[in-house]
This record gives C-alpha cells, structure tokens and sequence, in this order.
C-alpha cells in the first residue's frame, strides 16, 4: 500500500512537479523530540541528541522532493525567534510529546500563536502526536480535541501519531500497512482541510 | 588509481620488505626502532599502535586489542616472536609496556564513558537528584532552589523547569561533566555562568555544557583525543582525566564565543562547529596537551 497520509500526502498536495524544493519549518516546544524527527527524515543515528541551541537543517530527498527542513529550538528563551524562519515556508510541522499531559495547555498556545501569525497564514500544518511508543501517550485523537484543531478553517492540517524514537509513522516514504495497524493509525488519523479530499 | 596501488603494494609488500631490510641494518624490530627513535607520549604509543595494527601477523594485531591485565603476557609474547635481547635493548620491555596500557586504557576509557552516557537520568533515584541539587548550590551559592520543579533551573540554562529532560542523548555523563567543572573549577564555572547571562551574547550554560559533553564524547569515539590522552597519561587514563577535558572546553568554547561575538544565540551550531574544528586541529600535534591546569590550579574539592 502506498502512504498516502502525513508528510507524503500534504507535498502531493502541494507541488504536483517533481524536483522541487520544499521548506518544511519544525517546532514545538522543547523536548517535544523535533531534532530527533529531523534525523529520523534524514535516516541519521539518534542515539546522540543533545538540546538545541539555536537550529539545525537538513537536506533530505524524498520522491523527488527536496525537503529543506529546518529545526528551531523549543525552549522558551528563544522562541521570540522564531518568526525569523516563517518566510517561504512550505509547511510547517508542529511536535507535541503526546506523554506531557502537563504542557498540553502551553502547547496548544504556543501552536494557536503560530497559526495566527501572518507570514503563515494559508501554510499547511502537519501535527504529530510523538511519543507514542510510551505507554502515558494520549491518542492522537485526545490531543486533537484538546487543541481544538477541528477548528481550523483556513489551511490544510492533518494530525499524526508518530514515534521518533522507532520511526513509526514519520517516514516520507512508502510504507506497509502492516505498520499502519501496529500503531493503531487508522482509528486516530485524521485529515481535514478544504473541501479537496486527501 | 596508482596511489591505490601503491597503498596496496606497500600494505602487503613493500612494507614487509623495507622492515627486514632495515631489521638485517639496525638487528633491531620495527617496535624496537620505535622505541629507541621517538619521544614517550603520543609520538611514540601513536606509532606502536600503527605498526602493531598493520601487522600481518595476529598476536601482534590482537595487541592493540588487549586488556590492561593482558599486557604483561602480550608483551612476553612480542618479545618471545620478535626474538628480542631483553639484556641488550634494557628499556624495550618498561616503554613498550607504558604504550601498550595507553592503547588498552584508551579503549577502557571509552567503553567507561559510553556506560555513563548510556544511562538515563532517573528522578526516582536518589544519586542522580542529590547531583543535579549539587550542581544547584556549587553555581548559585547565595540562592536556594524553592522546588525540585521549578523555572529557577533556566537561571543555569536548563531549557525549562525539570533539567531531567535535558540530558538525553547524553544522559549522566552530562551531568557528571556539569558537577565537575562546577566542583573542581568553581570560580571559572560561575564567571561563565554570569557571562552566560549576557544580554546580547547570552547563551544558556547548562545545555551549551550538555552539547560540549557530546563534543567531548565524539572526539573521544572518533580516536582524536588519542593524541592529548597518551601526552597526558602514562598508562591508563580515568574518567576524571575525560572530565578534565570537558572542563577544557567548557573553559576554551566560553572564551571563543565572546571572542567571536555571534549575531545571536541561533548561530550557536555554527560556531560549536567552527570551535570544534579548531579542537580537531589541535589535536593533530602529536605533542598536544589540552587541560585548564595549565590555565590555573583547581581549586579544591569543596
């Protein structure tokens, strides 16, 4: 089966040629796992990973895109600069640690911040619910109804759960669906957006 | 193509040939000759470490590969094949024995710092609290910590109110090398704790020294600190001798980065690169010691 959801799906949607360049923002709040997210995409070893300082970015090739992602880090200090990295950004990609209940509220600010912010209005926004190899995760669908996200009107969004950690459900790659049921995705995806079907 | 064939041709041919050649001049082994013609430290056990690993044979191969209790046979070993004169070359036997526990000990150190590493820090034990508490009151003396959980642990640089998170990668080593440098050089470690906290060149200290640990660690893995571990260690290195290195850089990258006044802390990656790059460079001098000692005296354990 081919992936026809997540990261995959919303570039599909977003550029029908081939060999394009894509500029994928990654935030979240700190410890969320978005650096592991980044080296999980670029298939490098996450056994190492230290807090971000700053930001990280990387090229990956993907089914003839070419993902430009770019890391910031999470932690409150240095989130005033974040806005310096919305300009031309194709997607952004939204991480919230699915097992830290306590920050769900400051997480879901931080994202209803972002999604008012002008430079990225009208910019797709993927959310993964990571952390979902810990057995304290909510469902994705918990944290959807959390955030209230079935409120969003003007873009379009889509909410994964994910693993950085094992790589469930972040690949932008195709992938069995063998590994769709193992995680469970098929009762907690969900695809909204405008009125094209995904 | 033909400085892979000659690579080739030296590796399985060449090599062995100029060895007997020079062994039938000096009536000497090659580890012999290294011996006699080098200086101790790096610029010889670097040397020993090499020609024992492009050894075609395998007791010679193995080693380099042996561990410190092994030493004393490996080298009756050596002597017994090579069919050297103990009585005639008097201090073969004390030089290659250092050289051998250097290459062991490098090995051993590592596999000490990757245990550590690879253990998580874990609120429900008691040890890894009582530390990071300690790293607490060695860098902010004159101010108590009003909860375990608490946003006053941004005021060392931890990222948000429970540092537990931000170890990761590096898990306890981060946090030994943190208490270190804060025990050991107290006084340099809260100078740079307050240089942290500048306005326009601020960094957050506690998760810059986690990513320096990680510098630290990877130089280590990549066999780059052999250099400065075999000038600095006439046998085998300890884990203090690896914190003593964080201290280094911990000490050296504060200097650098004031010295190169980066726009903002979001530059961080490129000047830990650009810092890194120099450390890796320093190290390629077969004479390089790198430790605050030489800097000033560590005060004493509090």
């Amino acid at each position: 089966m081919l992936e026809s959801r997540g990261l995959l799906s919303i570039l599909r949607k977003l550029k029908s040629a081939p060999d394009q360049e894509v500029r994928i923002l990654l935030l979240g709040l700190d410890n969320a796992g978005k650096t592991t997210l980044l080296k999980q995409l670029a298939s490098e070893d996450i056994s190492h990973i230290t807090p971000t300082q700053g930001f990280n970015i990387k090229s990956v090739q993907s089914q003839g895109f070419k993902l430009n992602v770019w890391d910031i880090g999470g932690q409150r200090k240095i989130r005033p600069y974040w806005r310096n990295y919305f300009e031309n950004t194709d997607v952004l990609i939204y991480v919230i640690d699915s097992a830290d209940r306590k920050r769900f509220e400051e997480t879901g600010q931080e994202l209803a911040e972002l999604l008012d912010e002008e430079k990225l209005s009208g910019v797709p926004v993927l959310i993964f619910a990571n952390k979902q190899d810990l057995l304290t995760a909510a469902p994705a669908s918990e944290i959807a109804e959390g955030l209230n996200l079935h409120t969003i009107r003007d873009r379009v969004w889509q909410i994964q759960s994910c693993s950085a950690l094992t790589g469930e459900g972040v690949q932008v790659r195709e992938r069995s669906a063998l590994a769709d049921r193992h995680l469970g995705l098929d009762g907690d995806m969900d695809t909204h957006g405008d009125s094209r079907s995904l | 193509m033909f400085v892979y064939l000659w690579g080739y041709l030296y590796r399985n041919f060449f090599r062995f040939w100029l060895k007997w050649i020079l062994r039938q001049i000096t009536r000497k082994c090659e580890l012999q000759r290294i011996c006699e013609g080098s200086k101790k430290g790096a610029q010889r056990t670097l040397k020993i470490e090499h020609s024992l690993d492009s050894s075609k044979s395998k007791v010679f191969k193995d080693a380099v590969r042996t561990g410190e209790d092994e030493v004393e046979k490996c080298i009756a070993v050596i002597i017994k094949e090579k069919k050297i004169n103990i009585q005639k070359d008097t201090g073969f036997k004390a030089k290659l024995q250092v050289c051998l526990l250097q290459i062991s000990g490098y090995k051993k150190l590592y596999l000490d710092v990757e245990n550590l590493r690879k253990l998580p820090y874990e609120s429900e034990n008691e040890e890894h609290e009582e530390l990071l508490i300690k790293l607490w009151n060695l860098l902010m003396p004159h101010e108590n910590l009003k909860a375990r959980i608490t946003k006053q642990w941004c005021e060392i640089g931890f990222q948000g109110d429970d540092p537990k998170t931000d170890f990761r990668g590096m898990g306890m080593l981060g946090l030994v090398n943190l208490v270190y440098f804060s025990q050991h050089f107290t006084g340099e470690a809260r100078q740079i704790l307050s240089r942290s906290n500048h306005p326009k060149l601020g960094y957050s200290y506690a998760i810059v020294g986690i990513n320096l640990t990680e510098m630290a660690y990877s130089l280590l893995k990549s066999g780059a600190l052999k250099s400065h571990f075999y000038n600095l260690v006439p046998g085998l290195p300890q884990l203090e001798h690896f914190h003593q290195f964080y201290c280094y850089l911990a000490y050296e990258f504060d200097k650098f980065w004031f010295e190169e006044e980066p726009e903002s802390i979001m530059h961080f990656n490129q000047y830990r690169e650009k810092f890194h790059e120099k450390v890796k460079g320093l190290l390629l001098d077969n004479n390089v010691v790198l430790t605050l000692q030489n800097i000033k005296k560590p005060q004493a354990p509090l």
